[in-house]
């Protein structure tokens, strides 16, 4: 009886516990801010030093830039007043600023403030060396009116201005900061003000002051959690509102693009911005013969490699270049043909007795390399396992990143996001080659790139494109791709789209051209 | 032994691929980029000066400045470590309560029906992989039966108690903030239980087998046969006599959770210092690596000196 009564008493201490449990986790149920969750900690928001896509997320809410890419892919300005004027010999920008506007702290935005932070950029950013390769000096020329001297004619410093890593800080508030990163604070003229910060929360509210439209919610709390799994628990069991793609699991990815088929939740998709690829150490036989990187090209079922890997959520991709950046239907690498490959690869002496052997590398901490790999390799098995085979090498990312200029690999599966929404910025970062014999390239990004190559005629487009304004610029960039394309040294795979996804409560996510999702958009009904 | 450790460590960081620059800069920024970044970093100067500048900064109680965040290292810990040492506490006390108490009715039962299914627990949960227990625990706890949250300290939007231990719970205790001491709680119940349970089987193995020998000694014999009760028997003279090896084998399950756990705190989302080892590894941020180092080998030589005197005080035969 005793015993009995024991029991029943620790069942009732229980179940209030458990009450009381439930009670304080439904008080933050009822929530104000909206959540917004994605993978990867912040551990830093100052934008000379911003260089993941969740930092410029936030970045993108907290500061504006001086331009920003519209719907139709034209620039626009936001905290500039009018589109950059070109001076003939085109080594001068100027750039007339809005009036009226404030940062956060209450001082003023005007052309001291954007030479401040420029210069600030071009002396301590860690990408400093976008602006310091283009720029010469920046001048105040008028309290609004701002003017940029560059080393030489380049058509895509423009676009270079929409980057979020040059929003605008107040020199006021950053005055102890001229040389060194402010990392737990920011003060911008952005639509949301900083209100606490720390490397897993950041909480934002709309600023009363703002220029622009007013943010349509009463605030944003930025979380991250560590894994794909948590992330995808979380907008399930609703702890979060909004769930930003970065660093989701394709399958999870697949499960919740059919609950927002069914109605349980609300997507929205960016323009794609991230492409995937392979790269060819271009300096070394076996490859450094066109012809077998030609065939090659041949050899990749990019259909079946979407569907095995990403359940056709990864787009299939033939050119370096995001498809939208063209303006026009443009596919420059070959279709998936093994019986061109194999007679590719007969002329060269393969098939049959000798078959080529490829070391395939992947980063074995990113879950789509290694079945990108996986499927690759099976389906060379299948097609051309009398001419071809793969062998697959995994390799943790930071070690690829160190040793792919090293030429440590042969063929190595790699993903590039361009710093702005411009063919030139997926183009450069590929190609360029300062130093070249024949088609090696000794010293320039092809070699950082880990393809180390390079063409002089290639390299003369791309040198002129920077002289060239619109449809020529775009159509010179497109001859430049053509040639890569020949050149064989990169094998596009897909395209990745930025997607969220939020809770039927909560607005359709809207993303910008830059694939950043637009914070102050989101509302809750 | 510490200066051996944080020699090591120094050492093999140096030798392992990757380099700090590549990772706060990526692959692309320029010579010039890369070398200001390196001498602004102190990397430029030669192994050996960083080396002896290592060792005078630790002898000196400074671990550095983190390379990607310009944050003192002494500073990382501090925040990381509380919330490991939280998780720890509250699963060696889970593993403890049900692993001794399985162990403990397995062998004053041997070969009934408790200890069967004990002895196939302690086994079953031995053989579990930690990632795959935690996931489907989160899975069933908080995504189907939507019971606890997901992972993290606290709910999205909470404000933390301020930081006087570190610790979430007792701050918030100190505090006096209910909602936050509640919400602390939930957030510590499924990785904790998950570690508590995943230890468990260890100890409760260990229990057992060390109880069941004690059980077949003479003087136990000897107690029975001058009448004494089997409890009293169990309590005053098997227990105690069983109590060295699992003061032993728990002094090394606290220290081996000293340092994190790392699949638990990755996959709850649990910022502690296994996962803040892991982020200073990818991004080779070497201060950082060689501060949590440093500090979880010192813990670890402190624990493992506490467990020794204790170990000599219970057990007259031990003397240093």
């Amino acid at each position: 009886m005793l015993k009995l009564n024991y029991i029943k008493n620790i069942l009732k201490v229980s179940s209030i516990l458990l009450i009381l449990l439930q009670l304080s986790c439904s008080q933050y149920k009822k929530r104000e801010n909206i959540i917004v969750a994605s993978a990867g900690k912040i551990e830093s928001l100052d934008p000379a030093q911003a260089n993941t896509l969740r930092t410029l997320q936030i970045l993108s809410a907290l500061g504006d830039t001086l331009y920003k890419i519209n719907k139709e892919g034209n620039l626009s300005p936001s905290l500039a007043k009018d589109l950059p004027k070109v001076s003939k010999n085109g080594l001068l920008i100027d750039i007339p600023l809005k009036e009226n506007i404030s940062f956060h702290d209450g001082s003023i935005f005007n052309a001291e403030a954007m030479a401040f932070s420029l210069n600030r950029f071009r002396k301590i950013g860690t990408l400093n060396y976008l602006l310091n390769d283009k720029i010469e000096d920046i001048e105040v020329k008028g309290k609004f009116l701002l003017r940029i001297k560059l080393k030489q004619p380049s058509s895509s410093l423009a676009s270079l201005l929409t980057s979020v890593n040059l929003t605008p800080v107040s020199p006021d508030s950053y005055s102890n900061y001229k040389d060194s990163f402010n990392n737990k604070k920011f003060i911008g003229t952005g639509p949301y003000f900083l209100e606490s910060f720390n490397s897993s929360q950041q909480i934002i509210k709309p600023f009363k002051n703002y220029w622009g439209e007013k943010p349509l919610n009463k605030g944003i709390n930025f979380i991250n959690y560590s894994n794909s799994s948590t992330l995808f628990g979380a907008i399930k069991t609703k702890e979060v509102d909004v769930l930003i793609s970065n660093s989701i699991d394709d399958l999870q990815r697949l499960t919740l693009n059919n609950m927002a088929k069914k109605d349980q939740l609300k997507s929205g998709e960016g323009d794609p911005i991230e492409i995937g690829f392979i790269t060819f150490k271009s300096n070394k036989l076996p490859l450094e013969n066109k012809v077998v990187r030609k065939a090659l090209s041949y050899t990749i079922d990019r259909e079946l490699i979407s569907q095995k890997v990403s359940f056709g959520t990864r787009e299939p991709l033939r050119s370096i270049v995001p498809t939208q950046l063209h303006k026009k239907e443009f596919k420059p690498w070959p279709k998936y043909n093994p019986n061109t490959a194999r007679s590719l690869l007969k002329t060269e002496g393969y098939c049959g007795k000798e078959i080529l052997s490829i070391p395939l590398t992947f980063r074995s901490n990113v879950p789509a390399d290694k079945l990108l790999a996986l499927t690759w390799r099976d389906q060379i098995k299948r097609d051309l396992s009398d001419c071809l085979e793969i062998t697959l090498n995994g390799i943790e990312s930071t070690t690829v990143y160190k040793q792919l200029s090293e030429g440590a690999f042969e063929a190595v599966i790699l993903d590039w996001t361009g710093a702005y929404p411009d063919p030139e910025a997926y183009l450069t970062p590929l190609l360029s080659c300062n130093k070249l014999n024949n088609n090696s390239c000794l010293k320039g990004e092809a070699v950082f790139s880990g393809s180390f190559w390079g063409d002089k005629k290639l390299q003369e487009l791309l040198e002129k494109s920077e002289e060239l304004e619109g449809e020529n610029r775009l159509n010179n960039l497109i001859k430049v791709e053509k040639l890569a394309a020949q050149g064989g040294a990169y094998l596009p795979i897909w395209l990745v789209n930025p997607k969220a996804w939020s809770l039927k409560d909560i607005s359709q996510p809207e993303f910008s051209k830059d694939g950043l999702i637009i914070l102050k958009n989101l509302e809750r009904d | 032994m510490l200066w051996i450790i944080s020699s090591l460590v120094f050492i093999l960081l140096r030798i392992a691929p990757g380099d700090p620059v590549d990772a706060i800069l990526g692959t692309r920024a320029n010579e010039f980029a890369r070398e200001s970044l390196r001498i602004k970093l102190g990397l430029d100067k030669p192994l050996i000066n960083q080396y002896i500048e290592y060792l005078n900064q630790l002898i000196h109680g400074n671990l550095g400045i983190s390379l990607n965040t310009q944050e003192p290292v002494k500073v990382i810990i501090s925040k990381a470590l509380p919330a490991s040492l939280e998780l720890a506490i509250f699963s060696i006390l889970i593993a403890s309560l049900v692993g001794y108490l399985i162990g403990f009715l397995g062998a004053v039962k041997p070969e009934s029906k408790i200890d069967f299914s004990g002895r196939i627990f302690g086994i079953g949960t031995y053989a579990l992989p930690p990632f795959w227990a935690a996931m489907l625990i989160q899975i069933i706890f908080a995504v189907l039966l939507g019971w606890l949250p997901i992972g993290g300290r606290l709910p999205p939007g909470a404000i933390p108690p301020p930081p006087i231990t570190g610790f979430l719970l007792l701050d918030s205790i100190l505090d006096k903030n209910v909602e936050i001491i509640f919400s602390s709680i939930q957030h510590l119940i499924l990785p904790s239980v998950t570690l508590g349970i995943l230890l468990s089987g260890i100890f409760s193995r260990a229990l057992r087998l060390n109880l069941e020998e004690v059980l077949k000694k003479d003087y136990i014999e000897a107690a029975k046969s001058r009448g004494i009760n089997n409890s009293r028997v169990l309590v005053k003279h098997a227990l105690p006599n069983t109590l060295l090896p699992i003061l032993t084998i728990t002094g090394l399950t606290v220290s081996s959770l000293v340092g994190g756990a790392l699949l638990i705190e990755i996959t709850f989302s649990w910022p502690g210092i296994a996962l803040g080892l892991q982020e200073a590894i990818n991004q080779r941020d070497y201060p950082v690596v060689q501060g949590i180092v440093v500090v979880i080998s010192s813990l670890v030589v402190m624990i493992s000196v506490c467990i020794d005197i204790a170990i000599a005080y219970i057990d007259p035969r031990v003397s240093y």
